[in-house]
């Protein structure tokens, strides 16, 4: 095999093409990687609990929490039903939630819609990695709230130790700052839910009832009991289905970003075959020389291919390195079910690394391959006597 | 050693074809060479001396007739099995020395052992030893265009012999150096050739160059027209 340092040595040896070509490539995966960074934050903020246990209750006729509201009492009744999962204390993992959909000033003065959740005690152990940050959690009846990292300062008085005011009769005083694993709630301010019943006159009601059961088939049978029992008459759903709906948002992303990601590594593709024409042109005697050594045409393919593989990578883990900072980043988008500010974080995950690698593997395969057959198909008499 | 011919060329014709028409380069050429001759082929340009040069090292075949090196039928080799026995017997010297300019002299030298099963010692050992023949020690690391002309064809030498190859082929190996390391590049190979008996076969246009084979062919128009036995002069 002809040595890589061959193919080292001549890519730094014309290292202004070589640059290029690296900077070409590296943008068109960065790029790749910027927007499968926000498919997989879409992806992770619709992740709701990673469980697939959990059952979301709701009114019936109600399609998202919102719309949906029930008497109190059903949540009793319904942390009752035999197969419900509990926690390390042996309480069961079944909350009822009431969820309030404000207008609240943004910290540049702007308004948007706020989740203003009223949490039940075990709420946060039916979100994944729940965790407070920073302060302490609430208690109950002291008009505090806890602010999802995103969200803190975000919006105007969100902060720790800051109030939050909502409109005429709602105000929180942020006590903690808490993440959720990139999760939905990492949208949301958490508050007591008889302080938020209170404040917006809703008492005696819950908007919806999280649940988690301890096995699949649990699972199935507490969402029978709760859809066909006279006694509940709400309607049960797989949270994996409740945001199914949400997931087609990211699905859009997913496929538009591929179909930008193919269109830019074809045009790489041609970036890299270009430069490796390029050096097949430069190198005819070279290859000659190398053929008739006894160098074999695939030990010529191997090392071109594989100069054009190296060449893409480089620019392929720059670009994908280059990205990486931004997953301290956030951005806002509204939620299309609830109106809601929705923040996501960019994450340079599993699905990003696979983007970035298979880009430059195609880059560098098919943009090296027309060049290396070039190669090998030089008669070595003709290209010995190439000056 | 063996009575067998080190090269032995029977009725070979080569012909390339420019669209429809021949064009014939050798006609019906006999030609024997024995182990151990250092064979200087002279002729006007186009007359067909780089392409003899060519099918006796195995980088081309004839349209017909028989090149037989070392016993073996170059015309019945796969382009696979030819490009192996290329590695194996014959050691390349070009004019303009065709060295990988990235690779330093060691490296450009340790080329065709790695076609080789030998380990990186016996690798090592054998471009020193190598480099040693052709008077360039202490340069291994030094990049082609860190050496003169007659030090690149060295190099290329030494490449040519680090695998101690049965044959030994030079296109106007003097062709691009001056007077001085023409000289010193003829000296080398004749030393090639009596201490360590190579077949030698060298296409050159410089008389003084021819002289110093141990056997002069004349070659015009795809046809031998002489073939004369030299006395060896010993450089002067």
């Amino acid at each position: 095999m002809i040595p890589i340092k061959y193919n080292i040595r001549n890519l730094r040896r014309r290292w202004v093409t070589t640059t290029l070509t690296i900077i070409g490539t590296g943008l068109v995966v960065a790029s790749s990687c910027i927007l499968f960074g926000m498919v997989e934050g879409l992806q992770q903020s619709l992740r709701v609990s990673g469980d697939p246990n959990d059952l979301m209750v709701l009114r019936k006729g109600s399609t998202n929490e919102t719309s949906s509201y029930f008497d109190l009492s059903k949540v009793v009744e319904l942390a009752t039903i035999p197969g419900i999962a509990r926690d390390e204390k042996g309480r069961p993992l079944c909350a009822g939630e009431l969820v309030n959909i404000p207008v609240c000033e943004r910290a540049n003065g702007s308004r948007a819609n706020l989740i203003i959740r009223g949490m039940d005690p075990i709420s946060p152990a039916l979100r994944p990695n729940f965790k407070i940050i920073e302060g302490r959690t609430i208690e109950p009846g002291k008009g505090e709230c806890l602010v999802a990292k995103p969200i803190s300062g975000r919006f105007k008085g969100t902060r720790l130790g800051e109030t939050l005011k909502c409109g005429e009769r709602e105000s929180y005083r942020v006590v903690g700052v808490f993440t959720a694993g990139g999760g939905a709630a990492e949208s949301e301010v958490w508050v007591d839910r008889n302080d938020l019943a209170r404040n917006t006159q809703r008492t005696g009601f819950v908007s919806d009832v999280q649940l988690r059961a301890a096995s699949a088939a649990d699972r199935d049978a507490i969402q029978k009991t709760i859809q066909t029992g006279t006694q509940f008459n709400l309607l049960a759903m797989k949270e994996s289905d409740y945001y199914a709906d949400q997931q087609i948002t990211g699905m859009v992303l997913l496929v538009i970003g591929s179909v930008i990601a193919v269109l830019l590594s074809i045009g790489a593709m041609f970036a890299a075959a270009n430069t490796m024409f390029a050096a097949v042109k430069s190198r005819t005697r070279e290859i000659g020389t190398l053929r008739a050594l006894g160098f074999s045409r695939f030990d010529v393919l191997l090392c071109f291919l594989g100069e054009s593989i190296l060449l893409c990578s480089l620019g392929g883990l720059l670009g994908w390195l280059a990205t990486l900072p931004m997953s301290a980043l956030t951005f806002g988008t509204n939620d299309f079910n609830s109106f809601a500010e929705k923040t996501i974080q960019f994450r340079f995950g599993p699905l990003v690394f696979a983007v970035a690698f298979a880009m430059t593997m195609a880059m560098g395969v098919f943009g090296g391959l027309f060049p290396a057959i070039r190669a090998i198909r030089l008669d070595v008499i003709k290209a010995l006597r190439e000056v | 050693m063996g009575q067998e011919p080190a090269i032995a060329l029977r009725g070979v014709c080569k012909e390339y074809r420019r669209e429809q028409i021949k064009i014939p380069v050798l006609t019906d050429l006999k030609l024997t060479v024995d182990e151990g001759e250092f064979l200087a082929l002279m002729g006007p340009s186009g007359s067909g001396k780089t392409t003899l040069l060519n099918l006796l090292a195995g980088l081309d075949r004839p349209t017909t007739g028989e090149v037989v090196v070392h016993g073996q039928d170059l015309a019945q080799m796969s382009e696979g099995q030819i490009a192996r026995w290329r590695s194996r017997n014959v050691g390349f010297i070009f004019q303009l020395y065709n060295l990988i300019p990235v690779l330093t002299a060691f490296e450009n030298v340790e080329m065709p052992l790695l076609l080789t099963s030998l380990s990186k010692r016996q690798r090592r050992e054998n471009v020193r030893t190598a480099l040693r023949v052709v008077g360039l020690e202490g340069r291994e690391d030094h990049f082609p265009r860190q050496l003169s002309g007659g030090q690149e064809q060295r190099v290329a030498i030494a490449r040519a012999i680090v695998t101690d190859p049965y044959l030994l082929v030079a296109d106007e190996p003097t062709g691009d150096l001056d007077r001085q390391s023409a000289e010193e590049i003829l000296e080398l190979m004749e030393q090639l050739h009596r201490e360590f008996q190579k077949t030698i076969v060298m296409v050159t246009h410089d008389p003084i160059a021819a002289r110093r084979a141990s056997r002069l062919l004349k070659l015009d128009k795809g046809k031998l027209v002489g073939d004369v036995i030299q006395a060896q002069e010993v450089a002067s």
